[in-house]
């Protein structure tokens, strides 16, 4: 029940630009997931890894601009299951840790399925969303 | 995938989907669902939160103060009152008696410490908050803080078994003397755990590839479980081991109380939790790290959890009847037809999404009782 796959969300993966993702959460150990979106990249990985339903956990995660781009200002994290309908039982805390590196904690999946967690970045452009598909079984 | 592992052997053992005799053919998915509601037991583990978890001399003195009626405010109802050895922990009545009838089933406590929250409402956030709860509720033994630090500082017994707990008498404070009474009877409850059933048998019979132990667990339990890993769609909620996410979900039971009045359920329950100070951010925690606490730290309140209540463990389900947080539900068989017929208009219009008539045959329905039964300790 507990085996976690990734597959980045169609609808935010664009072409890669020249290496960002490559660089992007170099600083993150063992696998990590890349979510690459129009003015940022995000890469994470789970703590645990992998996680298991219905058990809290956390992720570690880097918010890269592309290009020239502006840093994050602020970075919201928040995960739900669209084929039913509903978000997580629990509301997610976003800390930073050092320049465009982040944790958030208090995750939890609480039924198996799909899972679309969603990154909500906020820079000098607006809000941009990034979503990221994740199946737990 | 480290933990796909048992699935994947089962999997080469029976081949995906292969007729085995005695054996239904089920898929690599269907294997793979089915070993994840174990291994069973769990191993033990304490609570860090509760400082006498695991302590044999607190067991033993929460094993005298569960079946104490001295504790309640009349001196005639304990916990057993309620949680009763011969009814599987619960009662065998539709809501609870105590001393008024109160609007709840009364659950069973079997294999409790495992939950994240307690409570049909997840009000409580540890077993010992969640023992205090009834102990001093007007309806159940309507007893308060003083009653319970002056009835262990009055008897004997009590004093002693109090000191033999905690190796010191008991503080001045009635508070702390109430909270440390809860902690004793968590660490007793810590005990009461459901023993293996023919599912464990089958389902590690399973996970090593072996036929023939497998070709004893009954045709009509597999088929039922079968419909409940595959079209029932219940292992969503009903997952792993405990057979429960321990989370809360509306699955369209009125939450009328009575006339004029509504069970919140899980939206009231986190109201609840976090105005309590005996909740796992308070100063009752035992454990400094505050490690336990994630669960309450992080809990969303959303308008989606009224009428929600408690997803229950299914072991040992067909032995407390009646079911679902009102006790609304008689017999396993009426449990079935509910989800079988489950009327959507009752659902919440942002709850659950997957949530459909079954529309299961007789012979359907009787599969399903049989794999439910087959979750007792001794059964099917």
């Amino acid at each position: 029940m507990n085996v976690l796959r990734f597959a980045a969300s169609l609808g935010v993966c664009l072409l890669l630009g020249a290496g960002t993702a490559a660089a992007c959460g170099e600083a993150l150990p063992g696998t990590t997931r890349t979510i690459e979106g129009k003015g940022y990249v995000v890469v994470f990985k789970t703590m645990p890894d992998p996680i298991a339903v219905g058990e809290h956990f956390a992720l570690d995660f880097a918010v890269c601009p592309r290009a020239q781009g502006e840093a994050p200002r602020s970075v919201r994290v928040d995960a739900n299951m669209p084929e039913h309908r509903h978000g997580m039982n629990y509301r997610p805390v976003v800390t930073a840790r050092s320049a465009g590196s982040y944790r958030a904690d208090g995750l939890m999946f609480h039924m198996p399925g799909r899972w679309d967690l969603v990154f909500d970045v906020v820079g000098g452009g607006g809000t941009e969303r990034l979503t990221g598909t994740m199946r737990v079984e | 995938m480290r933990r796909l592992a048992p699935a994947l052997v089962a999997l080469l053992a029976f081949g995906a989907g292969a007729q085995t005799a005695g054996v239904l053919p089920f898929s690599a998915a269907e294997v793979a669902r089915i070993v994840a509601h174990g291994p069973w037991p769990p191993p033990p583990r304490k609570d860090p939160s509760n400082r006498v978890s695991g302590n044999a001399a607190a067991i033993a003195f929460g094993a005298t103060l569960f079946g104490d009626p001295r504790l309640s405010v009349d001196r005639t109802i304990a916990c057993a009152t309620c949680h009763r050895a011969d009814r599987a922990l619960a009662d065998g009545l539709p809501r609870a008696q105590g001393l008024a009838v109160v609007d709840r089933n009364t659950p069973t406590i079997a294999d409790a410490h495992l939950q994240r929250w307690f409570g049909w409402d997840g009000a409580g956030d540890s077993l010992w908050a969640q023992s205090l709860r009834p102990i001093v509720d007007p309806r159940e033994m309507g007893s308060n803080l003083a009653h319970i630090a002056a009835t262990v500082r009055g008897n004997a017994d009590l004093l002693h078994s109090y000191r033999d707990a905690f190796g010191a008498p008991p503080p001045a404070d009635d508070e702390a003397v109430a909270v440390d009474v809860a902690k004793a009877l968590a660490a007793f409850q810590e005990t009461l755990s459901t023993g293996r059933t023919p599912f464990d048998d089958f389902r590690d019979a399973l996970a090593r590839g072996d036929h023939a132990a497998a070709a004893r667990y009954p045709l009509a339990a597999q088929r039922g479980l079968a419909l409940f890993v595959g079209r029932g769609q219940c292992n969503v909620c009903h997952i792993g081991p405990r057979f429960s996410n321990g989370e809360f979900h509306d699955i369209g039971i009125p939450f009328f109380a009575g006339p004029g009045r509504v069970d919140a359920g899980r939206f009231e329950g986190i109201r609840r939790l976090t105005a309590s100070r005996y909740n796992l951010l308070g100063p009752f925690n035992d454990d400094p790290t505050r490690g336990t606490a994630i669960g309450t730290r992080h809990v969303a309140s959303e308008h989606r959890n009224f009428g929600e209540f408690r997803v229950p463990s299914l072991r040992n389900v067909a032995r407390t009847a009646p079911y679902m947080h009102s006790g609304s539900l008689a017999t396993l068989r009426d449990v079935v037809r509910h989800y079988s017929e489950i009327d959507e208009d009752r659902l919440h219009a942002d709850g659950e999404r997957i949530l459909k008539p079954l529309r299961l045959s007789a012979a359907e329905s009787d599969d399903l009782v049989a794999f439910l039964e087959s979750l007792a300790a001794g059964g099917p």
